[in-house]
């Protein structure tokens, strides 16, 4: 039965063969399974490879920033820590929710809820702070981890914030600019390739979570941060110094229509909004229109002017400080017989603004109020814009084109206003305002451009020179004397409203909006502002508390221009100090 | 001996593949290893210390002869014995099977150790073995085996028992047995294998048992039917024509293969170096095999030539069964694969094997001379 030789290997090549053959039929058989698996099943086993640790996830997108016409960050985004759980590696769900849900403030049985089952990738808790993400890595619960995610901040806080808006949990724009310009700020929603290793633990891979590429694109304003600080410093001391119940500032570049400062009170900060209302947050410069008061009389003037119905040394019978119309009384606060058209817009004279108006007539008041942009959208770059409230003349009533010259019956927003006179200071051409000068890239390329934009020229250049100089009387002698600054020549125009009372619809005597309109140098305007004090609890008119405030930023903004101070300019500067009294230019109406 | 003749017979291709082999052994380990734990001691840099004491056994062994060695065998074999004996009552348990010895730092599983000792003994036995027929060709070199066999699959070490088994059964084959005579042995052990097995089966606790179900049948394992076998495959074939490269396979780097620096490592590799890798290192062995049977062919005598069909033949027997389990064609019993896997007992044992290969091949040159 056995091999009886007694012989070395070499002396048995059959045997040799049967161990060769045996061995050499192994190797082929694991070469061939090799390409079997390699090759002829290399797409299959990659898929499944695949299907097994990629999982693709979508992240907010990466806004992109906002800044100031000096590229100072007003909105960029932060890395904040996002509590996540991959359910299929949680232990114990129960313990891992009523631990998470301590730290993280969650109502225990909901996250409990979530913790079970197989789903790879659930949130626990997004954009948390990282003191609460602190505490969850202590936890060091399996299955919970941490990833970075984009937080919208804003860094100046209140500065500017209803320009800006903010964006929501989702990083989508809600409010201001940030809906405004959501299509170019929003970057592509990232998507981010899950690696999940064989327990289901979930990895991100580092150099996914930034890409520049899918970044939105950073947008630049014309708003000078230094400017808007100004401005909104000096707002807040005013509303806080009077009492009012709000106010708003816009600062305007009338060559261009760009604007420089734009702020609002009351404020909100825009990191912290979850417990504000619309109220809060609504940029009312744009959205809520308001009786302007004697700021319009400018308008007046202008077309009385440019139309050639009065010079502005036409002398006009100012009815000793009263003219009936209608059933009604229009009454001056200073009672003249004679006035020439500049003294009575000096003075602010109800009764020269209304007999101009109805000299003028329904139709071409209509038509100039529409040139100068009241009654339609001045197409700025902010969502939400008013078109104010200007009925057509066939809806006037019989006093309504003597009320409309002294701004009442009208409603505009204040930019609409600031738009207006910027076309009076940059010699008659009505511009569309703008805040975003430019769009880029992340890498600096140009994506878009503001172009400034005339919309029309609703006066001669004639007529914008000399109602200049007559806006330089108000200032210089005039109800706007409080507004003046000491080495230039300003140009301006105060305002006083009534406010309507919600309850009995009439005027309320006791609660008014104060405004001062201007420019400044008179010779060669870089800001139109427009100061509004709304409802101001201090005994005294509003011209009285707009005209200081607009003189303060006014002087600090030519400061930051380095716009150098003009000698021999003639400013009353003596008047300022006890002007409450003689600055009185209300629209006053007795029934 | 002069410094020329100390390298007379040194086979330098043989070497050459040796050391081949062991870096893409290193390499690997490195590759699975290196990310995750930021030990002080990375795990490859440990292999390479037992590569280090491993060429020190090969350089022991080679410069002997064999015949010395066989003389020892006898009594190197108890000693293999007496330490499986000493894990069986006092060995370290680590996954539910006790194979190891706590030296200090390291711990040794003597079941490597047994295997060449085991080889000599058995090559000895049948080169000076005149008698033949059933009792001495098969039945009494196979008592000799029995105790070592049975010991090792009581740790329990399935691999290593099927190894130590083949050992037996390619020395049978060498000094020759008709082919139906084989068929007997083999048909006598499969008949014998589950009585032994149930015996043991008693004895062990639940999770031991679930654990050696999943490592014996994949399909009991609990992370799904055939968790290991096929993600191995799945890291095989994603690594298609030219594989992930270096620290790429994301089956291994994730974990999804089990085990990738030790009985893996053909799929860690295959799956980083694709198709083309996996081939050079296959052709690697090939050679190695090749040069091994030349060196038994060109034996100058019955104890050599067995001796060296044994080292490749045990050899050849462990890196067929473990690639086949990483390609799915044989069934995962935890068979390291030589020189590349992960572990200093098989390392060492390995390396001192192809010593003896290379000691064989020696005495032949001095022969000639």
């Amino acid at each position: 039965m056995f091999d009886r030789q007694e012989q070395s290997e070499q002396s048995n090549p059959g045997r040799r063969a049967v161990l060769c053959v045996l061995f050499l039929l192994g190797f082929l058989v694991v070469l061939l399974r090799l390409f079997d698996l390699h090759i002829l099943q290399a797409e299959t086993m990659t898929k499944r490879a695949n299907r097994q640790h990629h999982k693709t996830i979508t992240l907010d997108s990466n806004r992109g920033a906002i800044l100031d016409s000096q590229g100072r960050a007003l909105a960029l985004n932060l890395d904040v820590p996002s509590v996540y759980a991959s359910p299929v590696s949680v232990k114990n769900p129960r313990s891992a929710a009523k631990r998470l849900s301590k730290v993280l403030e969650l109502s225990r049985p909901a996250l409990e809820q979530r913790l079970r089952g197989n789903r790879e990738f659930v949130w626990v808790k997004r954009k948390i702070d990282s003191e609460y993400a602190t505490q969850v890595e202590a936890l060091s619960l399996p299955g919970i981890s941490l990833l970075k995610e984009k937080q919208r901040f804003y860094p100046k806080g209140t500065l500017l914030a209803h320009v800006l808006g903010f964006a929501g949990m989702d990083s989508q724009g809600l409010e201001g600019l940030e809906a405004g310009y959501e299509q170019y700020l929003q970057g592509q929603a990232r998507k981010v390739l899950l690696h999940r290793d064989a327990f289901g633990r979930v990895i991100i891979p580092e150099n996914q979570q930034d890409s520049e590429r899918l970044t939105g694109h950073t947008i630049h304003l014309t708003i000078d941060e230094v400017i808007q600080y100004m401005a909104e410093h000096a707002l807040e001391a005013a509303v806080e110094k009077t009492r009012a119940r709000g106010g708003s500032i816009i600062v305007m570049d009338p060559k261009t229509g760009g604007i420089l400062a734009w702020t609002l009170r009351p404020t909100f900060d825009p990191n912290h909004v979850s417990m504000l209302s619309p109220g809060q947050w609504r940029n009312r410069a744009v959205t809520d229109p308001y009786e302007p008061g004697s700021t319009m009389k400018i308008v007046l003037a202008a077309a009385a002017l440019d139309e050639g119905h009065v010079k502005p040394e036409t002398l006009i019978y100012a009815g000793n400080g009263q003219m009936p119309i209608s059933g009604t009384v229009i009454h001056d606060h200073e009672k003249a017989s004679w006035l020439t058209f500049r003294e009575a817009i000096q003075q602010s004279s109800n009764v020269v603004a209304a007999k101009t108006a109805m000299g003028l007539g329904k139709d071409r008041m209509y038509r100039y109020l529409r040139e100068f942009g009241f009654g339609e959208k001045t197409g700025i770059d902010l969502p939400g814009e008013s078109v104010g409230v200007l009925r057509k003349p066939e809806e006037w009533g019989s006093r309504t084109l003597a009320s409309v010259a002294m701004g009442q019956e009208i409603a505009v927003t204040p930019l609409q206003l600031v738009t207006a006179v910027s076309a009076i200071a940059n010699g008659g051409s009505l511009m569309t305002p703008f805040i975003v000068e430019h769009v880029h890239t992340t890498q600096g390329d140009n994506v878009w451009s503001r172009a400034p934009e005339t919309r029309r020229r609703p006066i001669r250049y004639e007529t914008a020179q000399t109602l200049t100089s007559i806006l330089e009387n108000v200032v210089e002698q005039g109800t706007g004397r409080a507004a003046a600054i000491l080495g230039y020549r300003v140009a301006g125009k105060t305002g006083t409203a009534q406010k309507v009372d919600p309850k009995t619809k009439t005027y309320s005597s006791t609660k008014f909006i104060g405004s001062f309109v201007g420019f400044a140098p008179v010779e060669d305007p870089r800001f139109v502002m427009l100061v509004v004090i709304d409802e101001p609890q201090v005994p005294a008119w509003g011209a009285a508390v707009a005209a200081p405030v607009f003189r303060e930023v006014g002087a600090q903004v030519l400061r930051h221009l380095r716009i150098p101070p003009q000698r021999g300019v003639d400013v009353q500067m003596a008047a300022v100090g006890n002007a409450s009294t003689s600055m009185i230019d209300l629209a006053h109406v007795s029934e | 001996m002069t410094r020329a003749r100390r390298f007379d017979g040194v086979d330098w291709s043989l070497l050459g593949v040796i050391v081949a082999l062991l870096c893409i052994g290193v390499l690997t380990i490195y590759s699975v290893t290196a990310n995750g734990q930021g030990s002080k001691f990375p795990i490859f840099a440990k292999q390479g210390v037992w590569i280090g004491v491993g060429a020190l056994a090969f350089v022991v062994v080679a410069s002997m002869d064999y015949h010395k060695l066989a003389r020892f065998s006898y009594i190197l074999y108890g000693l293999g014995l007496l330490l499986l004996l000493v894990v069986m009552l006092s060995g370290k348990t680590s996954r539910g099977a006790q194979r190891w010895i706590s030296l200090g730092p390291v711990a040794i599983q003597p079941s490597e150790f047994v295997k060449m000792p085991l080889l000599l003994m058995l090559s000895s036995y049948y080169a000076s073995q005149t008698r033949s027929g059933w009792l001495y060709r098969v039945i009494v070199p196979g008592l000799l085996a029995l105790p070592g066999f049975f010991l090792i699959l009581k740790q329990p070490d399935l691999g290593s028992s099927l190894s130590f088994i083949a050992i037996y059964i390619i020395l049978l084959l060498a000094v020759g047995v008709k082919p139906k005579a084989f068929g007997l042995v083999l048909l006598t052990a499969l008949m014998i294998f589950p009585f032994a097995w149930g015996e043991l089966w008693g004895s062990l606790h639940d999770y031991q048992k679930e654990r050696i179900l999943s490592f014996v049948d994949p399909a009991y394992d609990t992370g799904g039917k055939g968790y290991q076998g096929l993600q191995s495959r799945i890291a095989i074939g994603s690594g298609e024509l030219m594989g992930k490269g270096l620290h790429g396979g994301t089956q291994t780097q994730f974990k999804f293969l089990p085990e990738g620096h030790t009985d893996f490592i053909f799929a860690v590799f295959a799956e980083e170096w694709g198709f083309l890798g996996a081939i050079v290192l296959v052709l690697l062995f090939f050679t190695l095999f090749l040069l091994g049977l030349d060196i038994a062919s060109k034996a100058k005598d019955m104890l050599g030539a067995l001796l060296a069909v044994g080292v490749v033949g045990m050899m050849a027997f462990n890196v067929v069964v473990n690639i086949g389990m990483t390609v799915g064609l044989a069934p995962i019993v935890g068979i390291p694969l030589p020189l590349l896997s992960y572990g200093g007992s098989a390392t060492i044992m390995t390396m001192a094997a192809l010593g003896l290969l290379l000691s064989v091949k020696r005495r032949r040159m001095t022969l000639v001379q």
